[in-house]
């Protein structure tokens, strides 16, 4: 390095520290980075956290389950569906319930969706991070924004859902909800195919990514890494596949893993693969889904004048969507679980102990950024600020996942 | 979604088409006013004559100072609008259309919001530097337009006071003082991160000034004279034998500067050694292109736009050397900025792109016969308003210009909508280690060939 040099020719230097946020347009929300600096480049990198703390478990002990419901969503704003349902399933866990076989693949696919729309908005902020300032990244936009389209058509809310819930999912589909999914998922291959067009192999993105923030193997599997990260750095390692949940069983689907050194543009190919994969995984979905669309569920519920009775052929059994109903006075037998999703961040867990009350004993969450961004010191020594926010933004932290 | 897209560009059109008409009538309104009007009302009214004419003989000597410092506050309000409105085209967004109809005034709105806003001088900053620092960026670009008015107007009479026999190497020579301006803000803010860009700034202008100088030296040793109206005025037509043949497009520096014709006369003539001046000339062309895309990255690095943009790197440094400034030094550095793009715009359509002339051979001609013919038909004092100031080929040779020059603007723009942003170590082994040997190679290269046609 270029103070190396400065040094052995006696020149004195002196070392420089600098605060990165929490007020700073690139930090992602409020995370504070004390670095040293020598020169440009880092020499030492503590991240402060805790600036949005809302004490998420403590409102999880003090709240109805009905209401805490409600509120997990903003866990991680922007994989909502997936903080609802690592939660969903622990509280199922504890109470034995079986979850209506529709409501399942329902879940599966707002939840794939979720990820989808979580790692656009990943993709547009990153080049943002890259300083493809105010050009690229209102292309991923375009498509998340027909996604959250269909969220707010089906949950009535475009980003905190409260759609998951104890017991199954909220509500039927609108019509025509699964006619516009289904073109989205014919047209979004193509629209993959243009972010990659313009960023996979433009000679600026790959000079700032390539080797820059390399994350080994063994390092990454000491940290408890997870997710995108993870698979970025080699290891075949996801939840979905690995202790298949719901109905991931049942479906055919790949893990993109990559056989590169684990470096930033490794994570980014690894997210844009999961995209793909995704897609697919919503496509079959919607072909193997009991009652099919909300159209014809629609249709065969005519016949039975929608009696909501268990045994009913059509509006009981599979094609329910709520096993449990939803009011105030929910209640969930008392014990401890604990149970997890693979969200696009990573394992996602809840820990739930119940006293048979309507509100929790205790709740712990395992959140994928928090373990994520503990890597964040040990990648960042050595390289120059330009990278931080290069390094930073792939390994794709949301601070109110990591302060809950 | 294409309906949309349509409608959206053809408003950025007529919004470019208001702009550049408010451009024009200001400064001819000025120009006008200062250089026709108030003279010729002195030499009437006062007596004795010498001392009118002294007088008035001053006045129009400022005439392109005047019609600068018009025409820069006026441009650099439509740069900014246009490239709000342009990288939302870019982007699939709208961009500002609420102020005034279709957004037209929201610049404007934007530079009074500006003004008045509080100054604020941060604790512990140094208060004379941090009030200079804007001033010193801010002041080159206006020295620097001032030599390129004559070649931008066809020497017009008013104008061609301004013209330097060295006028490139003066503007050259100016516009390397920003730098200062910038590195001057950057410390006395009294920022880290402002003292990271204005180093940062530094160390960029200084080694991406050089392939932009040797690009231009080359494109100097060419033409072989360092009068930016004699170069612009050389591309216009190419000698050949003892006339000079119209040539158009390809009379233009960037395309070799008339080689290819010459070479393809010399064809037609049956010279003996014709394909081998073909040949040549062919690669000069190349070389020219090439010339002309090193400009471009340079003049890019040069006034810090995108890929380029290290000094301010929002993600990283905040805003840069900028950061503590607010209200009106804020708007003096974004002023400059954007002046300072069109400043090296203008350059390259000057010594790159044939300055006033039009890429067809023998329209430009017509168009100003057009324009005369018209502007004769107008009789009383609204002739005399016209007439006095402008005239056909003035008209003409302006308005290529401005196109040209705001062609390479949107250029810019467009670049900025798709390039991610350099780090600043491979920002200098590209400088370094690609772009000045290139041109220097290149400025060899062409001193062979073009002796060779």
């Amino acid at each position: 390095m270029a103070t190396d040099l400065l040094k052995t020719s006696g020149l004195k230097t002196d070392e420089m520290i600098i605060n990165m946020g929490p007020q700073h347009p690139a930090t992602h929300g409020v995370l504070r980075l004390l670095l040293t600096l020598d020169g440009e480049f880092v020499k030492h990198c503590e991240p402060v956290i805790g600036h949005l703390h809302r004490a998420q478990e403590w409102q999880g002990q003090n709240r109805t389950w009905f209401q805490y419901q409600a509120l997990i969503d903003r866990v991680d704003y922007l994989s909502g569906m997936f903080t609802s349902w690592a939660m969903a399933r622990a509280a199922e866990k504890l109470d034995g319930m079986n979850i209506p076989l529709r409501a399942e693949y329902m879940r599966v696919m707002v939840s794939e969706m979720n990820r989808i729309t979580s790692h656009l908005l990943w993709l547009g902020t990153y080049l943002i991070d890259l300083g493809a300032m105010f050009g690229f990244p209102f292309y991923p936009f375009r498509e998340r924004e027909k996604l959250l389209d269909l969220f707010e058509a089906i949950a009535g809310q475009r980003m905190m859902f409260n759609y998951i819930r104890i017991g199954g999912v909220m509500r039927e589909a609108p019509a025509g909800w699964f006619a516009k999914l289904k073109q989205f998922t014919q047209e979004f291959p193509d629209r993959i195919d243009e972010y990659e067009a313009i960023v996979t192999k433009n000679p600026i993105f790959l000079k700032r990514t390539k080797g820059v923030g390399i994350l080994k193997k063994e390092l990454a599997m000491e940290y408890g890494i997870t997710g995108p990260c993870l698979r970025g750095s080699g290891v075949n390692h996801d939840l979905r596949k690995f202790r298949p949940y719901s109905v991931y069983d049942q479906l055919t689907f790949a893990v993109p893993v990559s056989a590169g050194d684990g470096d930033t543009w490794d994570r980014y190919m690894c997210r844009i693969k999961e995209m793909r994969q995704s897609n697919e995984i919503i496509k079959q979905c919607m072909e193997k889904i009991p009652g099919g669309t909300s159209e014809e569920l629609r249709e065969r519920r005519k016949e039975c004048n929608s009696c909501g009775k268990e045994d009913c052929q059509h509006c009981g059994g599979d094609l329910k969507l709520l096993a449990k109903k939803q009011n105030a006075g929910l209640r969930i037998k008392a014990g401890e679980a604990f149970d997890a999703v693979e969200s696009p961040r990573g394992i996602l867990g809840c820990y739930i102990i119940s006293d048979g009350s309507d509100k929790a004993y205790r709740f712990k969450w395992r959140n994928p950024s928090f373990t994520n961004l503990s890597i964040l010191p040990e990648l960042l020594v050595g390289h120059p600020i330009a990278d931080i926010m290069a390094i930073f933004g792939s390994i794709d932290v949301i601070l109110p996942d990591v302060d809950r | 979604m294409h309906r949309e897209a349509v409608i959206e560009v053809s408003k950025f059109a007529r919004l470019t088409f208001v702009w550049v008409g408010i451009i024009f009538g200001a400064v001819w309104a000025a120009c006008w006013l200062v250089g026709i009007a108030l003279p010729t009302w002195i030499d009437q009214t006062f007596q004795p004559p010498a001392v009118a004419l002294a007088w008035s003989n001053t006045l129009r000597v400022i005439v392109p100072l005047v019609a600068v410092m018009v025409f820069i506050p006026i441009n650099a309000m439509f740069m900014v609008l246009a490239e709000r409105r342009a990288l939302a085209l870019f982007t699939v967004r709208k961009g500002p259309n609420r102020v005034g109809p279709d957004g037209l005034l929201q610049t404007a709105a934007d530079a009074v919001k500006l003004l008045f806003k509080e100054d604020i001088t941060p604790r512990g900053a140094d208060a004379l530097m941090f009030t200079l620092a804007p001033i010193v960026f801010f002041a080159p670009s206006i020295i620097g337009v001032i030599p390129l008015l004559a070649a931008a107007t066809n020497n017009h009479g008013l104008f061609a006071v301004a013209n330097l026999p060295t006028g490139i190497f003066y503007v050259l020579a100016v516009s390397s003082i920003p730098v200062v301006g910038i590195v001057m803000g950057g410390w006395a803010s009294n920022d880290k991160y402002s003292l990271v860009g204005g180093l940062r700034s530094a160390a960029q202008a200084i080694s991406y000034e050089i392939p932009l100088v040797l690009a231009v030296i080359t494109i100097c040793l060419m033409a072989g004279t360092l009068d930016v109206v004699k170069i612009a005025n050389q591309q216009a037509a190419v000698p050949i034998g003892d006339q000079a043949v119209p040539a158009g497009l390809l009379g233009w520096n960037i395309f070799g500067g008339g080689a290819l014709v010459q070479a393809v006369s010399a064809l037609q003539a049956g010279a003996p050694d014709a394909a081998f001046r073909l040949v040549a000339a062919v690669l000069l062309a190349l070389c020219t292109v090439l010339l002309f895309l090193i400009y471009i990255t340079g003049a890019c690095a040069e006034v810090n736009r995108i890929p380029f943009d290290l000094p301010e790197a929002e993600s990283e440094l905040v805003s840069g050397y900028n950061t503590e400034y607010s209200g009106i030094k804020f708007a003096i550095f974004f002023l400059a900025e954007f002046t300072n793009l069109f400043v090296v715009s203008t350059i390259a359509v000057v010594l790159f792109l044939g300055g006033g002339h039009g890429p067809f051979p023998g329209f430009d001609e017509a168009a100003a016969a057009q324009i005369e013919r018209v502007l004769h038909e107008l009789s009383g004092p609204i002739g005399w308003l016209f007439n006095s100031l402008i005239d056909g080929p003035t008209l003409v040779a302006a308005l290529w210009v401005i196109i040209k020059a705001y062609s390479l603007v949107i250029f810019a723009i467009l670049v900025r909508a798709t390039l991610p942003r350099f780090r600043i170590d491979q920002l200098m082994d590209f400088g370094w280690k690609r772009l000045i040997p290139l041109s220097l190679i290149l400025l060899i290269a062409v001193t062979f060939l073009r002796e060779l046609v």
